[in-house]
């Protein structure tokens, strides 16, 4: 079933038309890059700052604020443009044990993410409630850190995709 | 040979290089520090630009944004460097004779870090809630433009080689 659609990804004709024409795998490779950099480079920073590391003289719900619809707009464009990559070459990826591993990570990051910025949205209505600000709880810094790990991964695998199969 | 290919022969054939080249791990291991610093240099940067550009949220000034990410912004640049180099070093005769890198480490990153250094302490004083001025909305741009053209440069690097 799953190959069946690989294969109609594959015969689709714009997608043939990107990905065997240079300036257009360029372009679209562009896209995946810049907005993997702008989900991580976003997300790995919030991460951060709940766990104390980073600009502990800004409140977390403020930066949580500004990055994460960035964060979500990166995931946005970097999905689309990772479908492109992918579908040129679906039955050759979806057979790739690496590849399967790097949807996986991408995936459990996505949604420690949600969780992290749930978390931190739930406190600033608490914090908002009391009149007072609070550090972010243990459940949250944990959640953080594994997002950030999570991430970190999700760059290993992407290379690794590329290292151990040629493709992408 | 040039001077300059004489020295990345050397450099690519000194032994920490050769043994990066040489491992099944080692090689993508620097290519995720390399990656992980960009993600963190890239993303602060587009972070603070997309603000100068009124994109996005207005929870915090650009002033207090590009604060924020300051030091975390340039510790991804060293990152960056880091891995950079060590990539560089393992191939450095080939790179040095790729004009796609040639033009991203000899124009286009100098010019957009002379920029982002301008654009960093100039944002120190764009800390008005209700507005910025035009200056700021350009400065984001050029920036953007700048950046995205180093990543141009890096993805041609392979297809020019």
């Amino acid at each position: 079933m799953i190959l069946h659609i690989c294969e109609w990804l594959e015969q689709i004709r714009w997608i043939i038309a990107v990905n065997s024409s240079p300036s257009g795998a360029v372009i679209v490779e562009l896209i995946h890059y810049l907005s993997f950099f702008l989900l991580i480079g976003t997300i790995a920073f919030v991460d951060l700052r709940v766990l104390g590391i980073a600009a502990r003289k800004q409140s977390v719900t403020a930066i949580a604020e500004q990055l994460f619809p960035l964060t979500w707009l990166g995931l946005t464009f970097a999905t689309l443009s990772g479908f492109i990559l992918f579908a040129g070459y679906a039955t050759a990826f979806v057979r790739t044990d690496v590849f399967q591993f790097k949807i996986f990570v991408i995936l459990a990051a996505a949604i420690f993410g949600f969780l992290v910025q749930w978390r931190i949205t739930r406190q600033a209505r608490l914090s908002a409630k009391s009149g007072k600000s609070v550090a972010p709880d243990f459940g949250t810094r944990l959640l953080a850190l594994i997002s950030l790990v999570l991430w970190i991964g999700a760059i290993l695998a992407s290379l690794e995709v590329a290292a151990l199969t040629g493709l992408g | 040979m040039s001077t300059i290919q004489d020295f990345g022969s050397w450099l690519q054939n000194t032994p920490w290089a050769l043994a990066i080249t040489g491992s099944d791990w080692a090689y993508p291991f620097v290519q995720l520090i390399h990656f992980s610093g960009l993600s963190l240099w890239v993303g602060t940067i587009f972070a603070v630009d997309f603000r100068l550009l009124g994109f996005g949220k207005n929870r915090q000034t650009p002033a207090q944004l590009s604060q924020s990410v300051l030091v975390w912004n340039w510790i991804g640049f060293g990152i960056a460097l880091l891995g950079g180099f060590l990539l560089f070093a393992c191939s450095a005769a080939t790179y040095l004779r790729n004009p796609a890198f040639l033009v991203k480490l000899g124009i286009l990153v100098p010019l957009g870090l002379i920029w982002h250094v301008i654009v960093q302490r100039r944002a120190r004083n764009w800390n008005d809630p209700s507005g910025l001025p035009a200056g700021a909305k350009i400065a984001g741009s050029v920036e953007l433009l700048l950046w995205v053209c180093v990543a141009a440069a890096a993805v041609l690097i392979p297809t020019v080689g």
